[in-house]
């Protein structure tokens, strides 16, 4: 009888599934931009925050930084943020209302491969940090004279990709940790926002105590802050690439990896 | 049809002595039953009898932990994909993305199969033409709930899975929605439908089986089941002024009696017992109020066998 089905059903080839990948992140894209609520959580805040940033910026400089300018610092300062709230807020939220509403169960029930759903569920959540990442350096060098240097180009690639990577898994993985998804706002950004003020994100926490450097040194938010501030240093003029906070990225990608895969074996018929 | 024609002996369900345990609870133990290609098979029983723990390992959401299952000829716990392709699943509660439109909905999930039947004749199945471009998150109860089938049908299953299909349906769109599943019967569809509502079992169901305590405890066609066809019909008149029970002939009957004025006579012979009583009242011109001929209906006999007695085990401790 098995051959029975498998007279019924043509195989399914992995070109096709890739098709299908490419048909959900279009639907994904339009759930999400027509989302309003979640729109602003995720794509406005960081704009609005640069906004707010630029406007209290006097052309002030940074003193513990060799007197840099403000704007070097707090435009990718605002993009780590950017990255952390269209990945990781995005998808820890999303992926625990998904839950919460059966969707995931209903998804499962379908012949769209798990795999396939997760990597359409990533591809589009890549392309929204990608539209925040334009607009957000677009108008931090038309605007605000962000130091824009062409070598360091690629290290502002490998940054922003490496944390792309590890803030995504995690957002995938920590959903397990979210007990609903009323919850999900304040459980996420009670693990994010108080993080930020000691991870330079929104000032330099060059003056903090020892302690705190520590513990913010051990979380991928400040290695993704200080790996792209140090991309638009510019006292440095090589390819921008921080090896320090590249390995810690590096580290908690494989962490989020982990995690993600440990939420995606259980059955979501359980999870749900 | 032609599905039918073509595997006339083919089981779209096989299940023997299944079993499932939480920890020392035995949610579903040792259930054994068949679903044919092209029949109605209706899952009845109380909340907590095991229903959705049965029906949910045989679409592949729970795993077994013994006895054997085959869906469409394919082992629920490991078919996966191949099986996902012919079955179509309504479950009960379960959201879609909110924000899209129903149209593009059944487009998105009609992608996922190889098979699928076009977007617009979906649409028209579940009645749904005049929703065709409203969000999802903007229908009413009864519109999910045909979304919610529509979903299941875009892949041209050769099996459908209804749980608690009607719920929340206004009488108008339960009678729609039952000529609809009707109609996936002359396709030679399989359908496999839990429900609580004994008309719905009674109106659809080719073969329905009870279950309590993680047992099926009876099975059959619904008019047969518990021998209701051969209970005692019972039929109720208005005792005319000026008679009393004993001026009613005599009549081949289980029991007769008198309750307020309303005889009630049970009687394995209804057809002679009413042509015995109405010819009576005719030749003397006597008035039979509320004259009514029933059988035990299917909910007369579900609820006797899933009422409480001793092998109803909750119920005992819920009473203690």
């Amino acid at each position: 009888m098995s051959t029975l089905s498998q007279r019924l059903i043509p195989q399914s080839t992995f070109r096709r599934d890739l098709g299908l990948v490419a048909w959900q992140i279009r639907y994904e894209q339009r759930s999400y931009w027509r989302n309003r609520g979640r729109g602003i959580f995720t794509f406005v805040f960081p704009i609005m925050f640069l906004a707010i940033f630029a406007s209290l910026d006097k052309g002030q400089t940074i003193s513990t930084r060799g007197n840099i300018a403000f704007n070097d610092f707090f435009v990718p300062g605002i993009l780590a943020y950017g990255v952390i709230a269209t990945t990781f807020v995005n998808l820890a939220i999303g992926t625990a209302i998904l839950r919460d509403q059966g969707i995931l169960k209903r998804m499962q029930g379908t012949p769209l491969p798990r795999w396939a759903y997760i990597a359409a569920r990533i591809g589009s959540t890549f392309l929204i940090m990608m539209a925040m990442t334009v607009v957000v350096l677009g108008l931090g060098a038309a605007v605000w004279g962000l130091d824009f240097r062409a070598a360091s180009v690629p290290g502002l690639i490998i940054t922003l990709l490496l944390g792309t990577a590890a803030f995504t898994t995690l957002g995938i993985g920590i959903a397990r940790f979210i007990p609903n998804s009323e919850a999900a706002p304040v459980v996420v950004n009670l693990m994010i926002l108080p993080l930020t003020f000691i991870s330079n994100i929104w000032f330099p926490v060059d003056s903090l105590p020892q302690a705190l450097k520590t513990i913010a040194g051990i979380f991928p938010i400040k290695a993704l802050a200080d790996g792209l501030q140090y991309v638009f240093d510019p006292r440095h003029h090589g390819v921008g690439v921080s090896g320090q906070d590249i390995k810690v990225l590096a580290i908690w990608t494989v962490v989020g990896i982990f995690l993600m895969l440990r939420f995606l074996q259980k059955p979501m018929g359980d999870v749900a | 049809m032609n599905q039918k024609s073509t595997y006339p002996d083919e089981l779209a369900i096989e299940v023997r002595d299944l079993h499932k345990s939480y920890g020392s609870l035995a949610a579903v133990d040792g259930v054994s039953f068949e679903v044919r290609r092209g029949e109605v098979f209706c899952l009845l029983g109380p909340n907590g009898a095991g229903k959705t723990t049965t029906v949910e390992i045989l679409e592949g959401y729970r795993e077994r932990s013994g006895g054997d299952a085959r869906v469409l000829g394919i082992d629920p716990a490991t078919g996966d994909r191949a099986l996902r392709e012919q079955v179509g699943i309504v479950l009960q509660a379960c959201g879609v993305q909110p924000d899209l439109t129903v149209y593009e909905l059944i487009e998105m999930f009609g992608r996922y199969h190889v098979r699928q039947r076009p977007v617009d004749e979906v649409i028209e199945l579940a009645e749904l033409t005049e929703k065709r471009d409203t969000r999802a998150k903007a229908l009413s109860g009864g519109q999910r709930r045909r979304l919610d089938l529509a979903l299941a049908l875009v892949g041209d299953p050769e099996l459908i899975f209804l749980d608690e299909p009607t719920t929340g349906f206004d009488p108008h769109a339960r009678r729609l929605a039952w000529s609809t599943i009707r109609s996936l019967c002359q396709l030679g569809k399989t359908v496999f439908l839990t429900t609580h509502f004994m008309d719905e079992a009674q109106f659809l169901a080719d073969r329905v089986a009870v279950m309590r305590g993680g047992q099926i405890i009876a099975s059959g066609r619904p008019d047969e089941l518990g021998g209701r066809d051969l209970r005692p019909a019972e039929i109720r008149f208005a005792l005319p002024e000026g008679t009393g029970l004993g001026d009613v002939p005599e009549i081949p009957a289980e029991s007769r009696e008198l309750e307020g004025d309303r005889v009630i006579i049970h009687t394995r012979a209804p057809v002679r017992a009413a042509q015995i009583v109405t010819t009576w009242a005719l030749d003397r011109d006597l008035d039979l109020g509320h004259f009514s001929v029933t059988q035990p209906t299917l909910e007369d006999i579900y609820l006797e066998l899933t009422g409480p007695n001793e092998h109803n085990h909750e119920v005992q401790e819920a009473s203690l």
